[in-house]
């Protein structure tokens, strides 16, 4: 637009001049396909060319394939895991509902359409679990997971979770995912999560489950969890 | 994703059941010797309340219904009557479902009367599915007329014009429409599992037949929106 009324406002003076417009013109169409061209490179980059470098990031803690990793913490199985449950995570993360500040750091950085693109890889994946949990204790994981303890009041985690723990929508997959992380949240679950009381989210329906199961019955679905594929 | 005013009152709840359980030692604690009636009063009024909080952890804030893996049904407003009875075709296997099953067999005579007379008075809106409202209105018309030339009665005639049941009739206003969804398309299949023992289901069973999917998603809807 602005190239146009320029060309109008010289071409109306000398001849002469119509060489700086020309020139101005040109000037202005390398600027546009200049610009084009980085915009194009940024959309392509955001829907494929950044999708991979980022899952190799993820995949540097979270093990290859999502699987699981022990690093100082044990960190979480991603592989096969919902994903309404990964996007309400991240954003429980930038929103400090959910504390960690490492995922914080990782989550706020991460764009709608990067999200959307990780959480579909991850929930592709079928990598094997990575096992680990007391192959004595299994059973009586078993028992808990599909059942509950009804004398305690524990609901049946089958009921949410289904009834081969692959969950659905919000509600996460369990199968596979590493004992010593399903210990350390059920044990600290109201001190990691829902930490904004203005804001409650599902994670509240948790919280008396992980109050009313003992240490040794958290153990045992965590063992049992832990081989389900 | 946030929620709003549900896992408010269970967190609530959560705090006020404490409080409740501090005042009991408090004022236990005052009264120097508690009776012991008074003392088994206030335990089993703690059970109750426990257990409660147990039934909605599945059936959603104040019974109102949840989607878990499963459709988990809204017990909100239902009959105490018919609710005995489920939990005891469970335990008998009339009715097929495990987790009930173990949820059911160790509910005490006292404790059933309590969670009963509760979910009763609750009346919470209904958990509403989405639905056209083309589809609303012919489920409306199959409740109350039936389909004559199906032999399908209406509904009506059993669980009332306003769907809040009767004693064994349950109450089907505000239930979760996929529940109901599985549950028609089901009948024989989880129902009626004794026939050494048969129950109340038969009613059910030559209706559950006739209704063809269009037909059963049409009536869910419209009980649905039910208050």
């Amino acid at each position: 637009m602005r190239a146009i009324r320029t060309m109008k406002f010289f071409g109306s003076h000398s001849f002469q001049l119509v060489g700086v417009v020309g020139l101005q013109l040109a000037l202005v169409a390398i600027a546009l396909t200049v610009a084009d061209r980085v915009h194009g490179a940024e959309r392509s980059a955001m829907h494929e060319g950044n999708v991979p470098a980022k899952l190799a990031y993820c995949e540097d803690c979270h093990g290859p394939s999502g699987q699981g990793f022990h690093g100082y913490f044990p960190i979480p199985r991603l592989a096969g895991q919902q994903t309404a449950y990964l996007k309400n995570q991240l954003e429980a993360f930038v929103e400090h509902r959910r504390t960690n500040n490492i995922m914080f750091n990782v989550a706020h950085s991460l764009s709608p359409g990067m999200i959307s693109a990780l959480a579909d890889d991850f929930h592709a994946f079928v990598p094997p679990p990575l096992g680990g949990g007391a192959r004595h204790l299994v059973p009586t994981g078993e028992k808990i997971f599909q059942n509950g303890v009804p004398e305690a009041n524990v609901a049946a985690c089958a009921a949410c979770h289904g009834p081969n723990a692959q969950g659905g929508g919000e509600i996460p997959r369990l199968a596979g995912q590493l004992p010593d992380y399903v210990f350390n949240k059920l044990i600290n679950w109201s001190r990691e999560r829902g930490q904004i009381p203005s804001k409650p989210d599902t994670s509240a329906v948790m919280s008396p489950v992980a109050h009313s199961l003992t240490r040794p019955q958290v153990e045992a679905v965590a063992a049992y969890l832990s081989y389900l594929k | 994703m946030t929620l709003d005013k549900g896992p408010r009152r269970i967190l609530s709840r959560l705090v006020s059941a404490r409080a409740a359980r501090c005042s009991v030692v408090l004022s236990f604690v005052l009264s120097g010797a508690a009776y012991p009636k008074d003392a088994e009063q206030s335990a089993s009024t703690d059970q109750l309340q426990a257990k409660i909080a147990y039934c909605e952890n599945c059936h959603g804030v104040a019974a109102q219904g949840f989607h878990g893996y499963y459709p988990i049904p809204r017990l909100a407003g239902q009959q105490p009557e018919y609710i005995k009875n489920q939990l005891q075709a469970f335990i008998e296997h009339r009715r097929t479902n495990n987790i009930m099953f173990n949820v059911a067999h160790v509910l005490s005579a006292t404790l059933l009367d309590g969670l009963t007379e509760n979910f009763q008075k609750l009346n919470p809106k209904p958990l509403t599915s989405p639905a056209p409202e083309d589809l609303i209105a012919a489920g409306k018309k199959i409740y109350e007329e039936g389909i004559e030339k199906s032999d399908v009665p209406p509904c009506a005639g059993c669980h009332g014009p306003d769907a809040k049941g009767n004693d064994q009739f349950p109450r089907l206003a505000g239930q979760l429409s996929d529940y109901i969804f599985n549950k028609l398309t089901n009948w024989s299949k989880e129902r009626g599992q004794n026939p050494a023992n048969p129950d109340t289901s038969t009613i059910m069973a030559p209706i559950a037949h006739s209704l063809t999917e269009q037909q059963i998603k049409a009536v869910a809807a419209y009980l649905n929106q039910l208050e």
